[in-house]
């Protein structure tokens, strides 16, 4: 997981006798005791309502109430296969990898165009960056009210000029097969211009003396960006594709908002559906299964992500 | 300095002491309770509430009560459940008048029998003072377990000047679901393929829907669930599936009600800026209609098949499980004030909801209202018609299931029938664990 300490600890440990180690390791800890006491309030909250939260939730995972007058009752991993059993725990599976994959790829794309035409700063690019970034500053909340109203079937800002053209419009947020991708829509909106900024900061690591030996070379600008940006923006795909995935699970305001998972259950995301079942079905043993479920996928994505993006930066 | 401040603990002393002589039980001060309360429509109410409780505590010294804003009808059910759990439940909340059952049967509500006895007065006279609709969604097992506090019911929606428009008298507004087709079509307007003015909208999103769908079925003469034990749901029934057909009719047939689902803002936006002619919808967006409509309206009784019929909506007070017996007494002091007919026509006035409380309309400032609205009237003028609200166990995730049939039908990827049996079904296997402990566990 880290990237530079497992290179120094087998040497010193292999090198110094063990009495140096423990009073090296003493004298480490009476060092850095002040930052740890700094810490310390940050780490406390962190257990409190990061991995005590994720440790209740695993506790209720494992019970069940089957109805309100029967006693809670342990059942191991009951919950867990209940939820594999659900079509409609599985549709949002199925939902969520679309809208994952239908959001991330065009905002990473997106934010890349921009950042390579911006990346240069002047008055102009300033300007159209504050413009791009715009939708970050606006509240998932309120950004869905405004398109719930753009989207608004026959009167909606869509309509008045899309309804000129097609001979029937379509009910963008009521009808099945649309609305996932109208909901995609506004996330492409809303995330492009964050990712921007990590690809602008990412053209900015690209060596300068590189592009000009490039230049000298007589590199076309596509060649430049085939063989110089692209393999240096590595790193920063990586980390924009892994928050780009998270985001795609933990944002659910706009689906709250618009269409509560509807109709039939078109939009149903999976943490619209831990909502549900917590929340309307009233069954948290249910809704703890299904959040460790996701946790687990997401961890076990993220340490891949990571674990990729390390093995890139050694070979490099 | 220390003058004053002896001079104001003295007159803090004599002020609590006044209270005591006036309530001996409150000697040591107000009972602090809160009451949660959820904001559903648009408007000012927050500030209204406001102003209720304030008048509330000066009143009432003994009692000091706090309004807390919940967020809607479902934010506020998620959040007293929390708040019962954590142990600390607030003394009253107003509560979507469908989640009683629900809670109930959870063991989250307190039995308002006693407080009643308590009184000196009887059931019977107690529930008397409300319109007998309202009455279904308070009452279990012939426990009071909710007082009502404001309600509604569906309307029918005219656009006056596009029916006269069109030839249609919008002083007869039609009365049959055979009327309202022949309306509907009159006011559809077509460039081409294209529709350019729809003749009817019915919202058909999450709560709305099932509501709707219930309005139809009742209409049509049918039940939509039983109201005296909540594991039973009609779904696959003639009564229903007349509703849902001649529904999927106006769309696909008759071509007078756009295809698909719609939420309830969307269809009030349709029907104020004349892209439909005619909506069915709550009367809670009476206020909204009368203060952006650019146009003559007319409001209307729901057109019936076989019988005149609609389900209440709204909200009752609760006082939630697990509370301290001067707590319980404080919010029953505040729920029968707020629930008293001055104050409850106050707050009809003030909101747009209409009253539950009888007397309130007999009090001369309503008199004088409904004199100067009389579109006002409708709603409590349909109330003789008026049913319970669809309520079972686990009343949200029931109702969905054929919330999600009903949008399938509504966007023409099935049939009223099939759409209906696989909603009997999935809202059977819902019920299931409850009937099992209830009716299906035999001696």
């Amino acid at each position: 997981m880290s990237l530079a300490e497992p290179a120094a600890l087998p040497v010193a440990a292999s090198a110094a006798p063990r009495r140096h180690v423990l009073k090296r390791f003493v004298g480490r800890f009476n060092a850095s005791l002040p930052a740890y006491l700094l810490l310390l309030p940050s780490l406390v909250f962190l257990a409190l309502f990061t991995y005590g939260a994720m440790g209740r939730a695993l506790i209720d995972a494992l019970y069940q109430r089957a109805t309100p007058k029967a006693p809670v009752r342990f059942v191991g991993l009951d919950n867990v296969s209940a939820v594999l059993a659900d079509p409609a725990f599985t549709g949002a599976v199925v939902n969520n990898l679309v809208y994952a994959i239908g959001t991330a790829i065009p905002s990473i794309g997106l934010a890349l165009l921009f950042a390579l035409a911006l990346s240069r700063t002047n008055a102009v690019s300033s300007a159209l960056r504050a413009a791009l970034f715009l939708p970050v500053l606006i509240p998932m909340v309120a950004a869905s009210t405004l398109f719930l109203f753009i989207f608004l079937p026959n009167v909606g800002l869509l309509d008045y000029y899309i309804g000129r053209l097609l001979p029937v419009v379509p009910n963008w947020l009521g009808d099945p097969d649309i609305a996932l991708y109208a909901i995609m829509v506004i996330t492409i909106w809303k995330n492009a211009g964050y990712y921007m900024l990590f690809f602008l900061a990412g053209l900015q690591a690209v060596p300068e003396d590189v592009m000009e030996a490039a230049h000298l070379d007589g590199a076309g600008p596509f060649i430049r960006l085939r063989y110089i940006i692209l393999p240096e923006l590595k790193p920063t795909f990586l980390f924009v594709i892994v928050i780009a995935t998270l985001n795609a699970v933990t944002q659910v305001d706009h689906v709250f908002v618009m269409t509560k998972g509807g109709p039939s259950n078109s939009t149903n995301l999976v943490l619209f559906y831990i909502y549900q079942q917590a929340v309307e079905h009233y069954d948290i043993g249910k809704a703890s299964a299904a959040t460790l479920l996701t946790l687990a996928a997401l961890m076990g994505l993220t340490a891949l992500s990571f674990r990729t993006m390390a093995n890139r930066e050694g070979g490099a | 300095m220390l003058f004053t401040r002896r001079l104001m603990l003295g007159l803090a002393m004599a002020g609590s002491m006044a209270g005591a002589l006036a309530v001996p039980a409150m000697a040591e001060g107000p009972t602090e309770i809160d009451l949660f309360f959820p904001v559903p429509v648009d408007g000012k109410l927050a500030r209204d509430m406001g102003t209720l409780i304030k008048e509330f505590n000066e009143t009432h010294p003994a009692i000091k009560a706090t309004a807390v804003y919940t967020g809607s009808y479902d934010d506020t059910l998620i959040k007293t459940r929390a708040s019962i759990k954590a142990g600390k439940p607030p003394a009253a909340v107003i509560m979507s008048a469908n989640f009683l059952l629900d809670m109930q049967i959870e063991n989250e509500l307190t039995n308002l029998d006693p407080l009643i006895a308590a009184d000196g007065t009887t059931k019977d006279q107690f529930l008397g003072q409300f319109f007998p609709a309202l009455q279904g969604n308070a009452v279990i097992n012939r426990s009071v377990y909710g007082v009502p506090f404001h309600n509604s019911t569906p309307l029918l929606y005219i656009n006056a000047d596009k029916a006269k428009e069109a030839g249609l008298d919008p002083s007869k507004p039609p009365q049959t679901w055979a009327e309202l087709t022949d309306w509907a079509k009159k006011l559809t307007k077509r460039e081409g393929d294209k529709v350019t003015q729809w003749g009817i909208a019915i919202p058909c999103a999450y709560d709305y829907c099932g509501w709707m769908m219930e309005t139809l079925t009742m209409t049509n003469g049918g039940r939509y669930y039983n109201e005296e034990f909540g594991g039973e749901v009609y779904y696959d029934t003639p009564s229903m599936l007349g509703a849902l057909t001649w529904w999927n009719d106006l769309v696909y047939k008759h071509k007078v009600h756009a295809p698909g689902a719609t939420s309830g803002p969307a269809v009030s936006t349709s029907f104020i800026s004349g892209n439909a002619a005619m909506m069915m919808l709550s009367t809670g967006s009476l206020t909204y209609v009368r203060d952006n409509a650019k146009f003559n309206y007319k409001v209307a009784f729901i057109p019936r098949n076989v019988r005149n019929a609609v389900p209440i909506g709204g909200a009752s007070l609760i006082v939630p499980a697990g509370l301290e017996a001067d707590k319980q007494k404080a919010a029953w002091t505040l729920i029968k004030w707020m629930t008293s007919p001055e104050k409850s026509a106050w707050w009809s006035r003030a909101t747009g909801y209409f009253a539950p409380n009888m007397a309130a309309y007999k009090t001369p400032d309503m008199v004088d209202f409904l004199n100067k609205n009389p579109d006002a009237k409708t709603a409590v003028e349909q109330l003789d018609v008026a049913k319970p609200w669809f309520a079972t166990y686990k009343t949200v995730p029931v109702r969905k299931t054929l919330e999600d049939e009903v949008m399938l039908v509504l966007n023409g990827k099935k049939q009223p029938k099939e759409a209906l049996v696989a909603a009997q079904k999935a809202a059977d296997e819902t019920l299931k664990p409850y009937n099992a402990e209830t009716s299906l566990k035999l001696p």
